[in-house]
């Protein structure tokens, strides 16, 4: 079978959904089919831009192409997944979630800044009720954006759980003295709330950030803010870390924090697991959610500076009780067996 | 519950729309809905703000966040480019519901563009737009004065231009669009002007000095912003020519257009005695003028399209009026007004004046059918109409972007293919486009009355 991934972003940006889609057509191919992906710029700003790429989605016809004919196609993402063919399966990491759940997100909302937002927003809902749908099926990242779909769309869709890249690689080694937070540094993963967390912690707590801010000013108003809150020797910024550094970090820390906005999915969390390491999320965190059993893998704050230095100070006070948790996380992923076989053979099916 | 942006000029303005039509409507959409007042004046009366939030914004840098957090905008435009200038600026980048008060609107394009903001070039092209090259040259035409603003009004209203980013437009004129040729594309409401009349008891007062008061001279009132085509030189010209005259007085209250011309129109007639300047009346003495005249003369022509809340403010007053023959003035009822044919002016005015004289009775009596007929206008009702309106009419939001996106395909493909090429390109991009707003404008409410 020919398979193409279609899937958008930005040009030089690479995070979960760029990773995800390249496991995905590893998975495809090491399946025994060929697999390719054909990932389209994406420009959210101004607004109006917006629907013309929908339409230039839209006017993609990617059924053959020389004389080869495609016979699958996976929609990932916004607005590639509008791409019509016979054979479609979306597989939805999410929709545009700045016309959605985030709309008035005082940090991640976008288009409500703009005088024509209410009006994409709305094209961008009503393109999502009708073309979705032309689907053959439709599979979403986790139940969270299932929910969602099914909220603000009104469309069924069945959850199909992936693994992390590289997920047999992960380890566990002996319980440092940080927390680790690997992501993106912007306003929904929320890094700026686990600092105004350390400020209040009782504990001496450390917390080692990994990741690359979406821009500088982002980067800038977290260091600013550690500067001002006096935390310069309990934070440590690693920036872009490889795969293998990454691993090692998640390995020696005593436990993860990750407290985002409504993930979609998470793969921190399942990255944490598989390294048996107890998690620290939010109420309000999403994806996260449906992996992190409270107090039993991990301990759910609410979304306040507080309650998530309550969380960390009683990991960091309770040792033993944070390797217990984190052993309960690894078990608990092996339950659920998330692997690519089952991954490939829904969509394909 | 509906979160409404509503902009529409606010007492004090001097305007019927600030004074009447929102005095009306808004003490009852602020009681069903959530409502903030957006407003670009100097200053609102304390009583507005006792209704709902005040908010101001300011034209040129327009706080979008704050007004994205409402479900709907509702614009009330008309044609005084100085009071709607700042709404319509709005309205033309954050669509919503647009209420006309007046149909031609070409004088409040022509106040915006050409005086307000200074760019004839902008106001040229929105001519173009309509009405191709004719609109265009029509357009230097009236800019050097070899075109007046009346025939600019009446052919080339630029009602559409008002439209063009609008969710949906209601109008009070049962003159459709339709028929002015002027169809925008979105749904399109006709709602009965909202009129809360008085209650009897000072009704029944006003009556009783009307009645009191049986013999000459006659009051006559002429009232509201006195544009133009309120035909006050056929009003005093037919009053001068009329051996009776000495048996009426005139009592014009309002902002005039060119006071001037009409005090000098005054003097040459010899009607100084018979004829009162009263300028913009507050609220109190609105209510002495009308409750102590006997005949109302409420001319357009041409008229702009609009529904007239003097007329019905007339009416509440139990007031006889002559109204011109002429759009929404038309369809009064017979037995409520008196009609004056545009081409025989004078000649119906000085008729009806007559006829007054002759027996003051039947007018008397036209008047309170008149006032009967201000049950169809009820505020709830309205209001209730409206909301519903804005509310369907939020379905069509996709449709906005979908058309922009239309006109942006449309002249990129014609710059750069040779039409017998695009064809099939432009259709498959209008049948995707069309998808991508689902077929809602299928769903198009027919034009007509709610």
């Amino acid at each position: 079978m020919k398979v193409l991934i279609l899937t958008s972003g930005v040009p030089f940006i690479r995070g979960g959904a760029e990773i995800l889609a390249d496991s995905l057509r590893d998975a495809v191919c090491a399946a025994g089919h060929q697999a390719e992906i054909v990932a389209l710029p994406f420009q959210s700003c101004p607004p109006s831009r917006i629907p013309e790429q929908m339409l230039a989605c839209r006017l993609l016809d990617v059924t053959e192409t020389c004389s080869v004919r495609i016979d699958r196609v996976i929609g990932l993402k916004f607005p590639a997944y509008l791409v019509p063919h016979p054979h479609k399966v979306v597989w939805l990491l999410h929709q545009h979630r700045t016309a959605y759940e985030l709309w008035d997100h005082p940090a991640a909302g976008d288009l409500i800044h703009y005088p024509d937002g209410p009006v994409v927003r709305e094209a961008i809902r009503q393109a999502d009720r009708t073309f979705l749908p032309e689907a053959t099926a439709i599979y979403t990242l986790s139940k969270n954006v299932s929910g969602r779909l099914r909220r603000y769309s009104g469309i069924d869709s069945k959850p199909l759980y992936n693994p992390p890249a590289h997920a047999p690689l992960f380890h566990k080694g002996p319980a440092g003295d940080y927390f680790f937070f690997p992501s993106r540094i912007n306003p929904v993963k929320r890094q700026w709330l686990v600092i105004q967390a350390l400020a209040v912690c009782r504990e001496p707590v450390r917390v080692r950030f990994a990741g690359e801010a979406d821009n500088e000013a982002q980067q800038a108003e977290c260091t600013k803010a550690v500067r001002e809150l006096r935390l310069s020797d309990r934070v440590e910024w690693l920036g872009v870390v490889s795969e293998e550094r990454k691993r090692d970090e998640y390995a020696n820390s005593l436990g993860v924090v990750f407290p985002p906005v409504d993930e979609d999915y998470g793969y921190v969390t399942l990255e944490a697991m598989l390294s048996s390491k107890p998690v620290i999320t939010c109420a309000d965190s999403g994806g996260p959610l449906e992996f992190v059993v409270d107090n039993q893998t991990g301990l759910i704050a609410d979304a306040t500076p507080e309650s998530i230095a309550d969380a960390m100070d009683c990991l960091w006070a309770g040792r033993r009780r944070a390797a217990t948790m984190g052993e309960a996380g690894r078990e608990h992923y092996l339950d659920l067996k998330i692997d690519w076989e089952n991954v490939v053979d829904k969509l394909l099916c | 519950m509906l979160k409404i942006n509503w902009f529409s000029p606010l007492p004090p303005a001097h305007s019927g729309i600030a004074q009447n039509y929102a005095m009306q409507i808004l003490p009852v959409l602020a009681r069903r809905h959530q409502v903030i007042l957006w407003t670009d004046q100097d200053s609102v009366a304390p009583e507005v703000e006792r209704i709902a939030r005040v908010a101001r914004y300011d034209p040129a840098n327009p706080p979008w966040r704050a007004l994205n957090d409402a479900d709907v905008a509702i614009y009330h435009l008309g044609n005084h480019g100085g009071i709607h200038g700042g709404m319509w600026q709005v309205s033309r980048q954050h669509p919503g519901i647009i209420v006309l008060h007046d149909l031609c609107l070409h004088d409040f394009f022509a106040m915006v563009f050409l005086r307000t903001l200074e760019k004839p070039d902008a106001y040229l092209a929105v001519l173009q737009r309509w009405y191709g090259a004719e609109g265009r040259r029509a357009g230097e035409a009236f800019r050097t004065g070899g075109m007046g603003a009346e025939t600019m009004a009446q052919r080339f209203p630029l009602t559409r231009e008002a439209a063009r980013a609008a969710l949906g437009v209601v109008t009070h004129s049962h003159r459709t669009l339709t028929e002015l040729g002027e169809t925008p594309a979105c749904p399109v409401a006709a709602l009965d002007h909202p009129f809360a009349p008085a209650g009897d008891l000072p009704y029944q007062g006003w009556l009783a000095v009307r009645r009191s008061t049986p013999s000459p001279p006659y009051r006559l009132v002429v009232f509201g912003y006195l544009s133009r085509n309120r035909r006050l030189d056929s009003v005093l010209e037919a009053l001068a020519g009329i051996p009776e005259r000495d048996q009426f007085r005139l009592n014009i209250c309002g902002q005039l257009w060119d006071e001037s011309h009409i005090r000098a129109e005054i003097e040459r007639l010899g009607l100084g005695p018979l004829v009162n300047l009263h300028g913009f009346l507050p609220e109190g003495q609105v209510e002495e003028q009308l409750s102590t005249a006997h005949l109302a003369i409420n001319l357009r022509f041409p008229s702009m399209g609009e529904a007239s809340g003097s007329q019905l403010q007339f009416y509440n007053y139990g007031l006889p009026t002559l109204v011109t023959r002429t759009g929404w003035y038309a369809s009064l009822p017979e037995d409520t007004t008196v009609f004056v044919r545009p081409e025989h002016e004078v000649e119906d005015i000085q008729a009806h004046l007559r006829a007054f004289l002759a027996d003051p009775g039947a007018f008397l009596a036209m008047g309170e059918r008149g006032r009967q007929s201000l049950r169809n206008h009820d505020p709830g009702k309205y209001v209730d109409a409206l909301v519903e309106f804005a509310s369907a009419a939020l379905n069509f939001a996709p449709r906005i972007p979908a058309l922009d996106l239309a006109r942006s395909i449309g002249g990129d493909l014609a710059e750069w293919l040779h039409p017998a090429a695009g064809g099939y390109l432009l259709e498959r991009a209008s049948q995707e486009i069309f998808k991508m707003c689902a077929g809602k404008i299928s769903r198009s409410r027919p034009e007509g009355p709610v």
